[in-house]
């Protein structure tokens, strides 16, 4: 069968603009079979779309069941006829740059409710911690929810060796509160670092309700920028910022916003989203033109369902927890010292599971 | 033939407590079979049967008991069994010397027979010894959803599923279980006991769909679009309280649910375990509650020197249960009663704020206090004796004193009321709620307290929820 190809026809039945119509697709997955469950690319934006195998077939290209040089892939399968869905599979994943990785998960309970600004909590393996990961995107109707993560202690590292296809063992949300976009007309979107990835659909979000989006972020230098050219879709101005001036300006993300601030920028609200220490300056930078700032909390979290309590914050003088309170706060009434004081309590428990991880570590240096 | 009665109940063998003390098996090991049958003679099978009035769900105390006593234990098991889902894990936890052991007759000269110990016997026996396969009920198709699969929410589901339901249970975490494995550490009741519990209820249809947070996954709105008929919700207690005291932010400064749920639900006191969690040398637990006990034993297993239990009552106010405070005794925890936390003291280097120490708890101040007059619940009001502020060294402080509900369903479910406390308001003899063909039972509506009471109020709850969707189909 070596000059024959696969090919799969597939109906979208969740879709109504599609329904009845059958899409041949070629299919690189040759166990698929008649009422398989698969991902595919639809429409003139090829967004992708879960979606039902009707018929299957070999076919020599000459003879394909549609023109071959218009005809797309299949993507994904996510459930055998018979067998259960393939929940928490990797669809997709993707180096940003050499710490960050964009994953797209399938979970399609999730993606049908993800707003911007919630989180889900995710098991790697059995034995595997859970952890918050903000949503950094989704799409409802493949039912993918898409995480970015920066590798920084033994669970992202983990997270991170995990290939396409395979599956994350736990992927639980979306929790806490979206972020509140009602009735904003001009709004600052502040990023740090990987905190961008969360910005990015908050961004989105408000620029297709017709909000002015002008947007900082920064990152210590060239090789870690990610997100560029998404940012400048939603955004009706982007500055870039890089610590050590590699790319774009110079200088802190604060700089910018002072500026704008100072030439007389009315912002209905500054959404700052990135380490601790960033979102601090950004309240500082705001307090004397008295521009609201929402800030996005990232603490130390077990179940995020609001039974342990390990996320607490103080916010105004009073307990609050991320995972039902938040994780979106009033930046003003954040307690940030004590915050980044709480952020550090397992820090060498975290290099030492960081350094039992790295194979690196374990070689005997002779 | 007359035999004299064993004035005490036969002894529960259990693990030498300096050994135990520093491992997590469990503590108590179990009759053996004939000790079993011996403690059944103890029985004296009367007439008017009060143990069962002291049992939440009711077992026919007796009744097994016979059956112990000729060496039947698989129909002890059936008889149990009719009426509790659970055994293997009450026979374990509930507080049988204020139920069922306290209204037995022989109690009244003697020691009461030991019905908790019996009930563990015969459940351990089965699952250790049953092979044969569980009758599935023919289904009804009518589908109920059950929220939390801790014991209220296992109990509805069961009795449910026996009736021939099909019972899906929706949990947020990623293992079945609630507080039977977040909370309830492994020495207490082992893990594959809960386990095998929920394999039972599977095997009668139940099915258990983990990592859904009923609230904001799904709504009790949409489960109704999905087809299903009635609700019950056993969702639990929720966000851990706090004193409003000083120093509580400090790191080392836990609440007892984190701190049980990272070594039990995320096994952080195994190596191989990602969860990390603080090995403190002296320990401060906060609360006098089962909750609090679990978290003192598991510090000391978790390495601790010094694990100290700061109350504000006397010991006679303790509300644990007797059998683990005394175990907590014998492996020496030490009871600091009568004592009021007003401040928790961390570490701080002025002069160097890298300083990787700072932050990180050194003590806790503690105000003595004497019992006053009785307050509206009849206990005894600590009232604090001026000036006599103390600091004990520690460095870690687990706070259980208690949880407020948690807010999730309530914030997303329209029509259903809950109190001023955040507890969700009931009709006691069925569980109906504000909401029509929403039940709910366990601490999400009575807060913190027992795993019996919760496994009664899932029991009330399948019952009404039988009586009003058979109600449902005359008309």
């Amino acid at each position: 069968m070596k000059d024959r190809i696969y090919f799969a026809a597939i109906e979208f039945p969740d879709d109504p603009n599609v329904v009845g119509h059958r899409y041949w697709y070629i299919c690189p997955f040759e166990d698929v079979e008649e009422g398989d469950i698969v991902l595919a690319p639809l429409g003139r934006h090829s967004r992708l779309q879960q979606g039902v195998v009707r018929e299957v077939r070999y076919a020599k290209d000459v003879d394909a069941p549609y023109p071959i040089y218009l005809i797309k892939y299949v993507r994904d399968v996510v459930k055998k006829r018979q067998g259960d869905y393939m929940m928490y599979k990797i669809i997709e994943k993707r180096e940003l740059n050499p710490t960050v990785t964009m994953m797209e998960i399938y979970a399609p309970l999730v993606a049908k409710k993800a707003e911007p600004g919630q989180f889900i909590i995710l098991r790697v393996d059995e034995n595997g911690e859970r952890i918050p990961l903000t949503v950094a995107g989704y799409n409802r109707k493949a039912g993918t929810v898409k995480i970015i993560f920066q590798i920084v202690g033994a669970t992202t590292m983990k997270l991170n060796a995990k290939r396409e296809g395979e599956c994350l063992a736990d992927f639980c949300g979306p929790l806490g509160c979206a972020t509140e976009t009602d009735g904003l007309k001009k709004v600052c979107i502040v990023g740090g670092g990987v905190g961008c990835a969360i910005a990015l659909p908050v961004a989105q979000k408000l620029h297709e309700l017709g909000c002015e989006v002008h947007s900082v972020i920064g990152f210590r230098n060239k090789d870690l920028l990610i997100l560029e050219e998404e940012f400048a879709a939603y955004s009706s101005k982007l500055t870039v910022m890089t610590d050590d001036g590699s790319y774009g300006r110079k200088g802190v993300v604060t700089d910018p916003l002072k500026e704008a601030l100072e030439g007389g920028e009315q912002y209905d609200r500054i959404i700052a989203i990135g380490p601790l220490i960033m979102m601090k300056f950004v309240v500082g930078a705001a307090r004397p033109f008295g521009v609201p700032v929402t800030v996005s909390m990232n603490p130390i979290m077990i179940d995020g369902t609001g039974m342990c309590g390990g996320c607490r914050l103080t916010v105004g003088g009073k307990t609050k927890f991320a995972c039902v309170d938040g994780p979106d706060f009033d930046g003003y009434e954040v307690d940030f010292d004590e915050a980044m004081e709480r952020s550090r309590m397992y820090c060498d428990f975290e290099a030492h599971a960081r350094e039992e991880e790295c194979n690196l570590f374990k070689k005997e240096v002779k | 033939m007359i035999m004299a009665i064993v004035p005490e109940k036969h002894a529960m063998p259990v693990q030498d407590p300096k050994v135990r003390a520093r491992n997590f098996e469990e503590v108590a090991l179990g009759y053996s079979e004939n000790i079993a049958v011996a403690e059944a003679q103890r029985c004296l099978n009367c007439k008017n049967k009060p143990c069962v009035s002291g049992c939440p769900v009711n077992i026919d105390i007796p009744g097994f008991i016979t059956k112990v006593k000729e060496g039947k234990f698989e129909d002890a098991y059936s008889i149990i069994s009719l009426s509790s889902s659970l055994p293997a894990v009450c026979g374990r936890v509930c507080p049988q010397e204020t139920q069922c052991e306290q209204k037995c007759t022989l109690g009244i000269k003697f020691q009461p027979v030991g019905i908790g110990r019996l009930e563990r016997f015969v459940a351990d026996y089965h699952n250790r010894n049953f092979k044969g396969l569980t009758s599935v009920p023919v289904s009804n198709g009518h589908k109920v959803a059950v929220i939390g699969s801790g014991p209220s929410g296992l109990t509805c589901a069961g009795d449910l599923a026996k009736k021939g339901y099909r019972v899906t249970v929706f949990e947020a975490l990623h293992l079945a279980g609630g507080v039977l494995v977040y909370g309830i550490p492994e020495f207490r009741l082992p893990k594959d006991i809960v386990e095998k519990e929920v394999e039972n209820l599977k095997a009668y249809g139940v099915e258990i769909m983990t990592n859904v947070v009923i609230g904001k996954t799904l709504t009790i709105d949409e489960l109704f679009e999905d087809g299903f008929e009635a609700v019950f919700i056993g969702s639990g207690a929720g966000l851990p309280r706090f004193m409003g005291i000083p120093g509580e932010s400090l790191k080392g400064v836990y609440s007892a649910n984190e701190f049980l749920t990272r070594s039990n639900l995320m096994k952080a006191y195994k190596d191989g375990s990602d969860t990390p969690i603080m090995h403190a040398k002296r320990v401060a637990v906060v609360g006098g509650g089962n909750v609090a006990m679990d978290a003192a034993r598991t510090a000391l297993r978790l390495g601790a020197e010094s694990v100290h239990i700061i109350y504000r009552r006397s010991m006679a106010e303790l509300p644990a249960r007797k059998e683990e405070v005394e175990h907590a005794e014998e492996e020496g925890i030490v009871f600091d009663i009568l004592r009021n936390p007003v401040e928790i003291v961390g570490y701080h280097n002025a002069d160097d704020r890298r300083d990787p120490k700072n932050g990180f708890v050194t003590g806790i101040k503690v105000i003595k206090c004497e019992l006053g007059e009785p307050d509206e619940q009849g206990r005894r009001r600590p009232v604090e004796i001026p000036g006599s502020e103390y600091i004990i060294d520690v460095d870690c402080v687990i706070m259980s004193i208690g949880t407020s509900p948690n807010p999730l369903i309530k914030n997303t479910t329209t029509g259903l009321d809950v109190n001023r406390r955040g507890g969700i308001i009931v009709e006691e003899s069925t569980g109906k709620t504000s909401k029509e063909g929403v039940y709910a039972g366990g601490d999400a509506v009575t807060g913190a307290a027992t795993v019996i009471l919760a496994m009664g109020a899932g029991k009330t709850a399948a019952k009404a929820i039988d009586e009003y969707i058979s109600s449902k189909q005359t008309y």
